[in-house]
């Protein structure tokens, strides 16, 4: 009786499931209908525009900076007038905690009910909004770290598609960078250090072949770190990276973890045991390190590789980026988010201004789609659509020496290659 | 040779910090039978407190370690137990998981906003990634080499504190009072009481222990950890598998299972290649022994898991009312819901807010029925649904239709969950629990992170529902259809709490032996749950991914089970309307507090805060507003007992103000009235017979009388003073012992601790009993049950109370033995001792009494002298006829 009962109500939930499925479809890709055809969040004298951050996490992750960034080139267009005659309406940045359903809800929030035209700054590594936006023809402008930027007609990497697929262009100038700085990679090896998460060995896959495709010889590709917090103890990691070149330690050390304190740690541990060779990764260019004499000189030689021009570079772009932030946040620390916020709104403005006065996403997204291409020594040069899967292929070194950072290579764009 | 011991050394570093940790879970598990998964949380605010005061205030590191180790950590602890640990220890263990599990989300949240707050006006430094903790030592930190071995000078601290908290803590618990009482309470906090032990206050001191372990261990993790607050839930995760390993009983062997994985972590890290593989395997070794430790070790934990206290269901408020009339207000929330919903347009946001609120309603349902139905506690539901919807993904990505792909998925989730619970079910709820925990961390850092399952980071692309002349993604749509699935899944819950097998469950749930006993079977009805509660996880895992378009790994992470959990059993865990109210706040309240421009934070601690409301409201939001209700509407008198009439009296009272007296005592059990106006005296140097037939209200009436069992009406006088009101603990310290039934003896301590437990010097027990000397230094459960009454009356002797009470002392003894305690009593008698003798048997009790009092019924029947006491007054005694 009582099995019966059970598998009554079982069979009956699995039949209206049945039905229910039964006329799916697939949809993705199609235009939503309403919101999307209408010049939402463009009047005649505005633009509305709106971004999403990863401002507050669980982990301490913070990109709030690119808002600053962000609205400090918004600010400069406007006080030029704006783009064919329409300010630039920016209502700031959701926070999507490193969540993704947070994400998704953020951006419908600004599409739906904020009526934004577009998604600028968007900055959050784990953004869920990505379907929701692409179905919905939102236009989005950010740092595309994630797949799900990839491949879309509405997701906008300021620096191209970081994560392409299998086949796909994958940058090389991080290890033609480097072997500009080390004077030609002839017969010089290279260790690559990742945690043991698949987006960090992704990561992993893409700068070995940089590095390969440079010309070095790759003697170690380790993915053995604990993915959520530090390990506690670094010497298991250290004593294979010390014998990973025939018994010796590898010229080169790339390491692809997220926070300094990974990095500190590591660094550390490996000039303890006698490291003498060079250490490069992402992150390391981070003015919080230099207010730290110690993590400062834990750091000290290593060679940061940022997407972007690097503060300290004398080109006109940059002045000019300090003097717009210095405007709307007088004071205000230059870091890799706020820089990052600040070329996507730049990139937007450029989309915005070709396209004319004639405004709708439509329009916009043909013109950025179109055959876009627009150079800066800022952040290199973008193209769309082909940037859409794959990255720009530009980048920069910074040395850190003496407590302070000074810029080892300028911004500098190289050939991809396609992606094993 | 050098890189092994450079593994040992530096892996016993790392396992000194899960050592202290997990003492700490273990010390406190093991004095008030709270598991704290919040534990974690209280590191991280200590290492938060300690940074800040180092790298924001310029502290020199030793002074700011005392401040957040020696003094923030143990006042913390302190008020926990006042606010919280003290409700929950009596509160049922769904509550106590969910409330611990509450705190773990609202302490590093609240910590973080006041960070936050105060970081403007006072010039500290964020506390995020970007923050560079120092630890206890010289900054930055020297390096040492010993025998080839690398250390630097943080390594070296950590491994001293710890060792130096160790000992300190092993020399607490074996060699001070406080500790000894501690470890009494945990061994039988009953009789403890009766001892004079105060066990509340022993909690009290075990908490703010704990929490100083926490704190310690916070604080020397930081350095490696970083101010990140899920490493630390990450690294107590990890510290519960040595506390697993030490049973959650034994401090010692929890210690050493730490170390032990300190050096595990490093060895597989530095040895186990192959595994490189699978990425996140050697991440998981933990999580894999946890799994391993909570199976092979059932046995121990089999005793803790049936010590906890029963969920017993609350009162139904609404019964009296008709059906129609329970369910209008839902009937007319539904209406309004759906003429609100039905009234807006397609790419409104607010519908859409409501459609993801009701798709987590949907997920909660499964709580219905694991934690509300089956009483189980499970920690791995986010885990279920991202399994269904990861599966679907990627069953619908090759190629399958999309209905078949959905039943995969469900079907998978299914299977899933009949796997982890198999092995878990029978050995009681906290297993089960920390079980699926062991499987949410599992599932987030090997299984999904294989990329043929996941599609790695990008995930799978799921498409929208179609109905034919619409589809889902109108989320008004969403909402209509969701409305439908969570009123079928009611349905099924309803049929399934009055089907045959739904009886059963609850059988199971309130009296799993006596349901075994009756041919109920516990473990194939609770897998049945378990089933049932992984597929509505994962139905509505895959209602999530539809109506977000796709499914990544990261999607649905453990933690969010955790939060889901909390929300879910505030408003309530046993009815459908709790878990669409708790879907619905999940999903709309984070939308209003950004709308007012309030820290997320905030929204975190008020979800956490929920587990500390739960400590006095178990059942949740909804019965609070039954209740209320009921209360407002029937203000009923309270029941007056029904008061028996005076029992005849022989002898002559005794004068108030000596020895010890009941006056018209009334006490029982919920609504059960034993005791119907009992009358008692016993004088000093008097010994008291007081016999009575099997239920008369003896033991009742020793339980009264030593203040473990609240009086309803009447008195308890000792030496004239009015001791009606005070707690066991406070009347045993003012000289009532009571020798319960069975044996008085803590049976994990031994012979010599259970004398110090009522005697400073046990030596003049000794001279007296010289077996007991013997045996000083052995268990006390490992004497004869001779032995162990000797040794419950033996310090009675030494230091006599003044009213002794025992509860059938001779039961089970041999003749010899028997004689030898009832000399005992004499002796005593001569010391000027009130005694109390409850036989059940009018036997050789009897011939010792002065008096005897006849017990039928709970009231006493007759009091007289002994010599007064012939064979017809036994008789009629014990059949309860009164003689007029």
């Amino acid at each position: 009786m009582r099995r019966r009962t059970v598998r009554l109500a079982g069979l009956v939930a699995a039949a209206a499931l049945a039905a229910a499925g039964c006329a799916a479809e697939q949809r993705a890709g199609g235009t939503g209908t309403g919101a999307a055809g209408e010049a939402a969040g463009v009047t005649g004298t505005a633009v509305r525009v709106g971004g999403v951050l990863t401002k507050t996490s669980a982990s301490g992750y913070s990109t709030k900076d690119a808002e600053i960034g962000a609205r400090a080139r918004f600010e400069r267009a406007n006080a030029a007038g704006g783009v064919h005659g329409r300010k630039i309406e920016f209502v700031g940045a959701e926070d999507d905690n490193q969540d993704a359903a947070k994400g998704d809800a953020a951006a419908k929030k600004l599409v739906q009910r904020d009526k934004v035209f577009a998604l600028v700054p968007v900055h959050a590594p784990n953004f869920g909004g990505a379907v929701f936006l692409e179905q919905n023809g939102v236009p989005w402008f950010g740092w595309a770290t994630g797949p799900q930027w990839c491949g879309t007609r509405t997701g906008f990497g300021y620096n191209g598609c970081l994560a392409p697929k299998t086949g796909a262009g994958s940058q090389t100038w991080w290890g033609h960078q480097m072997a500009d700085l080390v004077g030609g990679s002839e017969g010089k090896t290279v260790y690559v250090q990742t945690t043991d998460s698949s987006g960090s060995k992704y990561g992993g896959k893409t700068i070995s072949q940089s590095f390969q495709a440079a010309g070095f010889t790759l003697v170690g590709l380790n993915s053995g770190l604990p993915a959520a917090a530090p390990p506690p103890d670094w010497l298991p990691y250290v004593n294979k990276i010390m014998t990973s070149d025939a018994g010796g330690p590898p010229d080169i050390v790339v390491s692809i973890i997220a926070g300094t304190k990974f990095n500190t740690g590591l660094y550390a541990v490996l000039k303890k045991a006698g490291y003498k060779g060079l250490l490069t990764d992402a992150t390391s260019y981070d003015v919080a390190i230099l207010k730290d004499p110690a993590t400062a000189r834990a750091l000290d030689g290593v060679i940061a590789a940022p997407m972007f021009e690097p503060f300290e570079s004398s080109a006109p772009e940059i002045t000019q980026l300090k003097a717009d932030v210095e405007k709307v946040a007088p004071g205000a620390e230059l870091t890799q988010h706020l820089a990052i916020g600040y070329w996507a709104a730049d990139i937007f403005l450029k989309v915005l201004e070709q396209t004319g006065r004639d405004l709708t996403r439509e329009k916009f997204l043909a013109t950025a789609n179109g055959g876009f291409t627009y150079e800066n020594a800022g952040f290199g040069r973008i193209s769309y659509p082909k940037d859409h899967s794959e990255p720009n292929g530009c980048g920069a070194l910074v040395e850190l020496e003496g407590g302070a950072f000074k810029v080892a290579r300028n911004m500098k764009c190289f050939a991809n290659v396609p992606l094993k | 040779m050098a890189e092994l011991l450079g593994y040992l050394a530096s892996g016993l570093v790392t396992g000194a910090v899960f050592a202290l940790m997990a003492s700490g879970l273990t010390l406190s598990y093991s004095a008030t039978g709270v598991f704290n998964f919040a534990h974690g949380a209280i590191g991280f605010l200590a290492a938060l407190l300690f940074f800040e005061l180092t790298v924001g205030f310029g502290w020199p590191s030793w002074l700011a370690g005392v401040a957040a180790i020696a003094v923030f950590s143990p006042l913390l602890g302190y008020v926990l137990h006042r606010a919280m640990f003290r409700g929950l220890a009596q509160a049922g263990e769904t509550a106590q998981i969910v409330g611990t599990i509450g705190l773990t989300i609202a302490l590093p949240a609240l910590g973080l906003w006041l960070v936050e707050l105060a970081a403007e006006p006072l010039g500290l430094p964020p506390a995020d990634a970007t923050s560079l903790p120092r630890g206890l030592g010289p900054y930055p930190a020297e390096t040492f080499s010993v025998a080839g071995v690398g250390l630097d000078s943080d390594q070296l601290i950590t491994f001293a504190f710890a060792a130096a908290a160790a000992v300190a803590l092993w020399a607490f618990m074996r060699h001070t009072p406080y500790g000894l009482r501690m470890r009494a309470s945990v061994d039988r906090r009953r009789l403890a009481t009766l001892r004079g032990i105060d066990a509340d206050a022993s909690s009290a001191l075990a908490w703010t222990l704990s929490s100083t372990l926490a704190g310690l261990a916070g604080v020397l993790a930081v350095v490696t950890l970083g101010l990140d607050s899920t490493a630390y839930t990450v690294m107590l995760f990890v510290s519960a598998t040595a506390a697993v390993f030490g049973r959650l009983r034994s401090i010692p062997w929890t210690f050493a299972a730490g170390l032990g994985l300190g050096v595990v972590q490093n060895l597989v890290a530095g040895y186990a290649d192959f595994a490189e593989d699978i990425t996140g395997l050697r991440t998981a070794v933990p999580v894999i022994l946890l799994f391993a430790g909570l199976i092979l070790l059932n046995r121990s934990t089999a005793r803790v898991a049936g010590s906890a206290a029963e969920d017993a269901p609350p009162p139904d408020h609404l019964a009296g009312l008709p059906p129609w009339r329970r369910r209008l207000p839902w009937a007319l929330a539904l209406a309004v819901l759906l003429g609100w919903t039905l009234t807006r347009s397609a790419g409104d946001f607010y519908v859409g807010v409501v459609a993801q609120g009701l798709v987590l309603a949907l997920i909660f349902c499964s709580f219905v029925v694991v934690t509300g139905i089956g009483g189980m506690v499970n920690l791995a539901q986010a885990s279920f649904a991202a399994m269904a919807a990861l599966t679907c993904g990627w069953a619908f990505a090759s190629g399958l239709p999309f209905p078949v792909a959905i039943l995969l998925g469900v079907l998978g989730a299914t299977a899933v969950g009949v796997l982890v619970a198999l092995p878990a079910l029978r050995l009681g709820g906290r297993v089960l629990t920390l079980a699926t925990l062991a499987l949410a961390l599992l599932a987030d850092q090997v299984l999904f992170q294989v990329d043929a399952f996941s599609n790695g980071t990008i995930g799978w692309p799921m498409p929208a529902i179609g109905l034919g002349f619409t589809d889902t993604t109108d989320p008004r749509v969403r909402v209509v259809l969701l409305l439908a699935l969570i009123g079928l899944v009611a349905l099924l819950v309803r049929n399934l709490e009055r089907s045959a097998s739904g009886r059963a469950i609850l059988a199971v749930r309130s009296a799993p032996a006596a349901a075994t006993t009756s041919g109920i079977s516990a473990p194939r009805t609770k897998i049945l749950l378990f089933a049932l509660a992984s597929a509505i996880a994962g139905l509505g895992g895959v209602l999530f991914a539809t109506s977000k378009g796709s499914i990544t790994a990261t999607d649905l992470p453990a933690f969010a089970g955790f939060v889901w959990l909390a929300v879910v059993v505030l408003q309530g865990v046993r009815r459908i309307g709790g878990a669409v109210l708790g879907g619905l706040i999940a999903a709309v309240f984070p939308e209003l507090l950004a709308g007012w421009g309030v820290s997320a934070h905030v929204g975190a601690i008020l979800f956490g805060t929920g587990g500390m409301i739960l400590a006095r409201h178990p059942d949740g939001v909804l019965a609070q507003m039954a209740e209320a209700r009921n209360r407002l509407l029937r203000r009923r008198p309270p029941p007056s007992p029904p008061r028996a009439e005076p029992a005849l009296r022989d002898a002559p009272a005794a004068e108030p103000g000596d020895g010890f007296r009941m006056e018209g005592v009334v006490a029982g059990y919920g609504d059960v009235t034993v005791l119907r106006g009992v009358d008692l005296a016993v004088r000093p140097g008097e010994i008291v017979a007081l016999l009575g037939a099997n239920g008369a209200g003896k033991s009742t009436t020793c339980a009264v009388a030593a203040g473990d069992l609240p009086v309803r009406a009447g008195r308890v006088l000792l030496g004239g003073q009015d001791v009606t009101r005070w707690p066991a603990h406070r009347r045993a310290r003012a000289g009532i012992l009571l020798a319960p039934e069975g044996r008085g003896v803590f049976p994990g301590l031994t012979v010599e601790e259970n004398l110090r437990t009522w005697l400073p010097d046990p030596e003049p027990v000794y001279e007296r009993l010289p077996r007991l000397a013997e045996r000083r230094g052995l268990p006390a459960g490992a004497l004869s049950g001779g032995e162990q009454q000797l040794l419950t009356l033996a310090p009675a002797l030494v230091r006599p109370p003044r009213v002794l009470i025992a509860d059938e002392p001779s039961l089970g003894l041999a003749p010899l033995v028997a004689e030898q305690v009832l000399a005992l009593f004499a002796e005593l008698r001569e010391h000027g001792v009130a005694l109390l003798l409850v036989e059940e048997k009018a036997t050789s009790a009897l011939e010792l009494a002065d008096t005897v009092a006849f017990m039928s019924l709970g009231t006493i029947t007759w009091t007289g002298p002994r010599a007064a006491v012939d064979g017809e007054r036994l008789t009629t005694a014990y059949l309860g006829v009164t003689r007029r």
